[in-house]
């Protein structure tokens, strides 16, 4: 038995030797994905695959799954005893890992004193994984890239050779590819050593006395919040535009005791374009939003997961099967926050937030510019984010997914487009007793002078997020050309010089019945032109005066009354 | 009469005003220490400027410049004091503050809170106008737009008006025009422009930063101009100077159209200081480290230089969250900062697991030890009862510490941990030093360095104390631990040369770099950096002139700075250009992506004047040096170890040849230093105290 302390000085020691890693990794990695937007995780694991810490840098789809794919496919495969110091395993299989083949996730065994203690793994996306498309229109898994199954990388030091030429010869990128893999195995080197180094300080011969004192007393704080909540069955159902009809996604939240489980029964069946969602990918998701709903304090690793179970039945849109298409599994599988956090609002009303934009808005520009290069530029944003029972949305912020966005300058400064506004788009923040985030509008135009190809990943365009407990869904997205058409929100087609195109994106969910609003932040609202004066006529009956904006309180009052009858 | 020999700091801190004044020729110096008075610091310096002068017997004109560094403009951006600002944006753009980044500074929080932006959205207006990015105008400034908002203008309490349009850096003819409309239009009002307060690429921190300098820009007018006129109705005539955040320092009419760059002033002080005595010690590889009541803040060396960083934030919304501040573009020596001081509280986490700070109970009510009503256990509190510190010589003896309540305040805590007392209070001081170290070794891995190699320079009133417990968990086996260290910032003022520094954004691959216009624009921001580094009197010919390039392959998100000879460029220096960048960028990331083509993006020129020559700095306290203990007492280096008999002795009583092995305690007024067991201290170059492990080299 460790004293607490000494536990707690190990362990930050344990977090700030994985942050070691997650800094060796950024800093040798050569892609913009890795560096800039952060789309990484790193961790340490226990002998037995058991994650202990990981990073602060990631993202949920990758830090969860990574810790699944460790525990329960790595290590089941190849025990940390049958490997030799200096052997490292790659994988990118969808199922077992992070659910696209983009991306790598590399495991090292450590060794002390002769025998096995731990692992570092860490999973990045590839720039490239070869196959035909980028986006979701693969038909089968098969025309999405290179599948490497769980293999050696390394093993005792010397690179398994075969392997990376066939990576070279398979991605369009090799340099910058194979460059990230080095840089991902640095990482995990570098925690190795450090880990090392640590044991020798503290005068440890391993890390599983500690490893199970942290992960029991994550798994009993979870396991406390999970008794904190009423025994029952809550659930919740909401539609999405899915690619060509729409989606729906079914959760049921069962509480019993101390246990939590989670199924989605009745969603949708799969489907053959490559939105598919692996079981591992939809785990990662829920428990990172159940965590962050009920225990936001506390450490992600193995011990909060056992509490949950994560089910979805096989050959849905949540829990595809091979050889399903998975490419662009993020769309959808960013979607299960939603019903979930309304679910939980039966329970836990002020631990949540109501529906939000949810998917980025994935844009992608490719034609040639005026030299005759060829350009491809890709950036993503955000709508607006449900509100909360004490506060307004964020407008134009991601939720849940961790990425950054791009400024217009860069944008403008690295492919030849054009930004007509890129502003927060008023009235689209669901009305409620708090509002939603807004979502933004953005115009676009190619200058090159030729057409371009414009490639849409856009959601939330016929399926509104809705409010909660008495709050009104925020504005649909919308996409629009100047001669008025719409192209398909999931597809592509050809912008043609001196044509604009609008991209209205979504507003998050209002919480709480728009009439009970403090007439006052109604008033702050149009002021600061988040909503019309109609709009705060139409959706909070509150009537306002111009010059100067104010209140008119007994037409305010006798709106509000009426709305009562 | 001889040239006048004095140089003068003065530092603003929020509890301290600090001054030192430093005899160039004799190398004598005289320390000044008051509270800052609020609201307004300024006649708090003009008392310690006299009661400084008075005291060392000196005359107003023996003063040859005044450095000043103060806290004000971080303190009105934190405490949102400034003016009502209003921002002109390209039309469709004015929401850029406000969008931000799209990203959420902590992964887990729902009920997440940004930075508002310092223009609300009524203030911030579309003014269409559009240049491309490469710097052509696409659509024409729309004149009478603009007066038509200036005129609405009039009728709101603004007192600032910051312009930020799209891709200003790369021609800032229309935030000229419409600079000079607003100015004439609203007479009175402070006008800051994007291509001059941040000229990079970036709208969102471009517009915040110039947003920020506008809301500063009055407040920091009144009171420069206030401490100006003080100093010189106290009979000092010689040239005032402001210290920036950068590490130079410049002319207060400099600093009155950039206050933004004075924030982190003092911090800057601290880090220069400790590059000093590094260097003084012929140490390059500097870790200036300064533990203070309720914050540790660490800056590393790289090549022997600080490190200067344009991306920062002020204002946070969570203090010591990354992401959740205003976003500043401005050249700022790197810092990392965590909620770990004196005044920290310990107490359990989520998981029921010890944890310290980042809460403190600050200096009021203060540790429980000093008996001002704090009952909860903190770090200094830790130290008290592990021997570190005397009760009764805690700043000099001005503030007695109370045992008794230290130990109450650690009762519950080591009740529930089931621990003994002195278990958790080293436990709790351990805990503090792991917190330090890791954030040096996270920030250090971040940018490739080897923290090992590196020598700590440790400073503020708990920076000794720990020093040996941080520099163990980092495997730094070199301590220096400077004289007067509660002066430390003010005194760092002092080595800091005038200087000065612009950037353009000029992107271009380096094969299609224009020469003509590149040199174009050197010579502009060369001309304008002389300006000011001349009139803070600097003869021209002592300005050196430096330029740094940031560079990065095409497609890359992130630049790496090459410092570049400045010349005349001409073809020839292409490839000199290239070869730099791949020098560099192999030594941050071991290899190079051959085949991709380079780009150069951000062009920065700093023009200094030399470094002030302050290397016989000594602090002579004039007592009798006896080298020997003035006592012994108990103290507890380990937590299973019964507590050892320590000398103690008193550093001003300390000859220049004095040694000894540890464990021993220094003490002093402004800190005390504690030599763990395994080390060995003994007076060196300037007063230092220098620390080693005993198996170090050297």
């Amino acid at each position: 038995m460790i004293d607490p302390i000494t536990l707690e000085v190990i362990w930050s020691r344990l977090i700030s030797v994985v942050d070691e890693q997650a800094a060796a990794l950024i800093h040798s990695s050569f892609t913009t994905v890795v560096r800039e937007a952060g789309d990484l995780s790193a961790g340490v694991f226990d002998r037995e695959g058991n994650m202990i810490a990981q990073s602060v840098t990631g993202t949920p789809g990758h830090i969860n799954t990574m810790a699944h794919c460790v525990r329960n496919f790595v290590v089941p495969n190849y025990p940390i005893d049958s490997l030799d110091p200096g052997d490292t395993l790659i994988t990118n299989d969808p199922w077992e890992a992070s659910g696209h083949l983009f991306d790598l996730t590399i495991v090292s065994p450590v060794f002390y004193r002769g025998r096995g203690v731990a692992w570092f793994a860490s999973t990045c996306h590839a720039v490239d994984i070869g196959g035909a498309t980028m986006g979701g229109d693969a038909r089968s898994l098969y025309e999405e890239g290179l599948a490497i199954p769980l293999m050696k990388l390394f093993k005792g030091g010397q690179a398994n050779q075969q392997l990376f030429d066939i990576i070279r010869a398979n991605v369009r990128v090799p340099d910058q590819v194979i460059g990230d893999i080095y840089a991902q195995e640095v990482g995990n080197q570098v925690g190795a050593r450090k880990l090392i180094e640590m044991l020798e300080e503290y005068e440890l011969a391993d890390i599983e006395a500690v490893s199970a004192q942290i992960l029991d007393r994550t798994e009993a704080a979870v396991r406390d919040a999970i008794r904190g909540l009423p025994d029952g069955i809550y659930h919740n159902t909401i539609s999405i535009d899915g690619f060509d009809e729409p989606l729906t996604i079914a959760c049921e939240i069962a509480v019993q005791g101390d246990t939590l489980r989670v199924d989605y029964a009745g969603s949708s069946p799969q489907v053959d374009r490559g939105i598919n969602v692996v079981l591992n990918y939809t785990h990662a998701y829920t428990t990172y939003t159940l965590m962050a709903a009920l225990v936001p304090g506390i450490p992600n690793n193995e011990g909060a997961f056992r509490p949950i179970e994560v089910r979805a039945p096989a050959g849905s849109i949540l829990n595809c099967t091979r050889p399903a298409p998975v490419s662009a599994r993020h769309l959808i599988g960013h979607f299960v926050s939603q019903p979930l956090l309304t679910a939980l609002s039966e329970v836990v009303p002020e631990q949540v937030i109501a529906n939000g934009s949810a998917g980025l808005w994935n844009t992608m520009m490719d034609g040639m510019d005026a030299n005759g290069r060829e350009f491809a530029y890709v950036f993503f944003s955000a709508g607006g984010m449900g509100a909360a029972h004490d506060r307004d949305g964020l407008s134009a912020t991601a939720f849940p997914s961790g990425i950054t966005g791009v400024p217009v300058e860069a944008i403008e400064t690295a492919a030849p487009l054009l930004m007509h506004r890129r502003e927060l788009r008023v009235d689209s923040g669901g009305p409620g007793q708090n509002r939603g985030g807004l979502g933004q509008v953005m115009e676009l135009e190619i200058i090159t002078g030729a057409p371009a190809n414009h490639s849409c990943m856009y959601d939330r365009t016929g399926n509104p997020a809705q409010g909660l407990l008495g709050g009104g869904h925020g504005a649909a997205g919308e996409v629009r050309l100047s001669d008025g058409s719409q192209p398909h929100p999931k597809s592509h087609y050809v912008l043609r010089p001196g044509q604009r195109v609008m991209l209205k994106l979504p507003g998050g969910g209002g919480y709480g019945a728009p009439f009970e609003r403090d007439p006052q932040r109604v008033l702050h609202d149009v002021r600061q032109g988040y909503i019309t004066v109609d709009a705060a006529e139409r959706d909070y009956g509150v009537v306002i005066q111009a010059e100067p904006t104010t209140i008119d309180k007994e037409a305010t009052a006798r709106l509000r009354r009426e709305s009562r009858k | 009469m001889s040239a006048p020999s004095i140089l003068l700091a003065v530092d603003i801190g929020g509890t301290f005003t600090d001054l030192v004044a430093l005899d160039i020729d004799s190398g004598r110096i005289a320390v000044e220490k008051l509270l800052t008075s609020y609201p307004d610091p300024s006649p708090g310096v003009l008392e310690g400027v006299r009661g400084l002068l008075d005291r060392a017997e000196l005359a107003p004109a023996e003063i040859r410049y005044v450095v000043h560094g103060t806290t004000l403009i971080t303190n009105t951006l934190i405490e949102r004091k400034g003016v009502v600002t209003a921002l002109l944006a390209t039309a469709g753009f004015r929401d850029a503050v406000e969008i931000g980044n799209e990203g959420r500074y902590d992964m887990y929080d729902l009920a997440l809170r940004k930075p508002a932006p310092l223009a609300e959205r009524r203030l911030r207006f579309d003014v269409p106008e559009r240049t491309l990015a490469d710097g052509r105008i696409h659509l024409a400034l729309d004149q009478d737009c603009l007066r038509r908002i200036c005129a609405k203008l009039r009728a709101e309490p603004v007192e600032a008006v910051a312009i930020c349009f799209l891709h200003a850096y790369t021609n800032p003819a229309h935030e000229l025009a419409a600079r000079e409309i607003v100015n004439e239009a609203l007479p009175g009002v402070a006008v800051s422009a994007s291509h001059q307060v941040a000229p990079g690429m970036r709208e969102y921190p471009r517009a915040s930063t110039t947003i920020a300098n506008a809301y500063v820009q009055p407040v920091a007018d009144r009171y420069l101009e206030r401490v100006e006129a003080g100093l010189q109705s106290s009979g000092i005539a010689a040239p005032l100077n402001i210290m920036l955040s950068s590490g130079g320092t410049t002319t207060v009419a400099a600093s009155r159209d950039f206050p933004i760059r004075l924030v982190e002033s003092g911090p800057a002080g601290g880090a220069l200081a400790g590059v000093h005595w590094g260097r003084l010690l012929g140490q390059a590889d500097v870790l200036a480290f300064d533990m203070g009541g309720t914050t540790a803040k660490a800056a590393l060396t790289r090549a022997g230089e600080l490190v200067i960083s344009h991306q920062s934030e002020v204002a946070h919304v969570h203090r010591f969250k990354r992401g959740s501040g205003l976003p500043l573009m401005v050249p700022m020596i790197e810092m990392i900062e965590i909620g770990a001081g004196g005044g920290s509280i310990a107490h359990l986490n989520a998981l029921g697991l010890p944890a310290v700070g980042p809460e403190s109970a600050g200096s009021a009510p203060g540790p429980a030890a000093y008996g001002a009503g704090g009952t909860q256990p903190t770090v200094t509190d830790a130290d008290l009862l592990l021997g570190y510190l005397n009760p009764d010589y805690f700043a000099g003896g001005d503030i007695p510490l109370d045992c008794g309540a230290a130990q109450a305040a650690f009762a519950e805590l080591s009740a529930t941990l089931e621990l003994p007392l002195e278990r958790t209070a080293w436990g709790v001081h351990q805990l503090v030093n792991e917190n330090m170290a890791a954030a040096a070794r996270v920030h250090a891995a971040e940018r490739g360095l080897e923290i090992r190699r590196y020598c700590m320079v440790a400073t503020g009133g708990a920076g000794p104390a720990h020093a040996c417990g941080v520099a163990g968990g980092l495997g730094i086996r070199r301590i220096i631990i400077p004289p007067m260290a509660g002066v430390a910032s003010a005194f760092g003022f002092l080595t800091a040369p005038i200087a000065f520094d612009f950037t353009r954004s000029y992107v271009s691959r380096l094969d299609e770099l224009d020469l003509g216009e590149l040199n174009h624009i050197l010579a502009e921001l060369e001309r304008d950096g002389r300006r000011i580094v001349e009139a803070a009197g600097v003869a021209t010919a002592d300005i050196s002139v430096r330029l740094n390039i940031d560079m990065r392959y095409v497609g890359q998100g992130y630049e790496v700075r090459v410092p570049f000879k400045m010349d005349e460029l001409g073809e020839r220096h292409i490839a000199e250009m290239r070869r730099e960048f791949e020098a560099e960028y192999r030594a941050f990331y071991g290899q190079l992506a051959d085949g991709v083509p380079i780009e150069a993006v951000n062009w920065r020129i700093l023009i200094s004047g030399p470094e002030p020559q302050v290397a016989n700095a000594v602090f002579d306290e004039g007592q009798a040096a006896t080298d020997r203990p003035v006592g012994c007492r108990p103290v507890r280096f380990a937590p299973d170890q019964a507590p050892v008999e320590t000398p103690v002795f008193r550093r001003e009583q300390l000859s220049a040849s004095w040694s000894a092995a540890g464990p021993g305690i220094i003490e002093e007024a402004a800190s005390t230093t504690v030599v763990a067991p395994g080390w060995s201290a003994r007076v060196a170059a300037g007063g230092c105290l220098l620390l080693t492990r005993e198996d170090a080299q050297g």
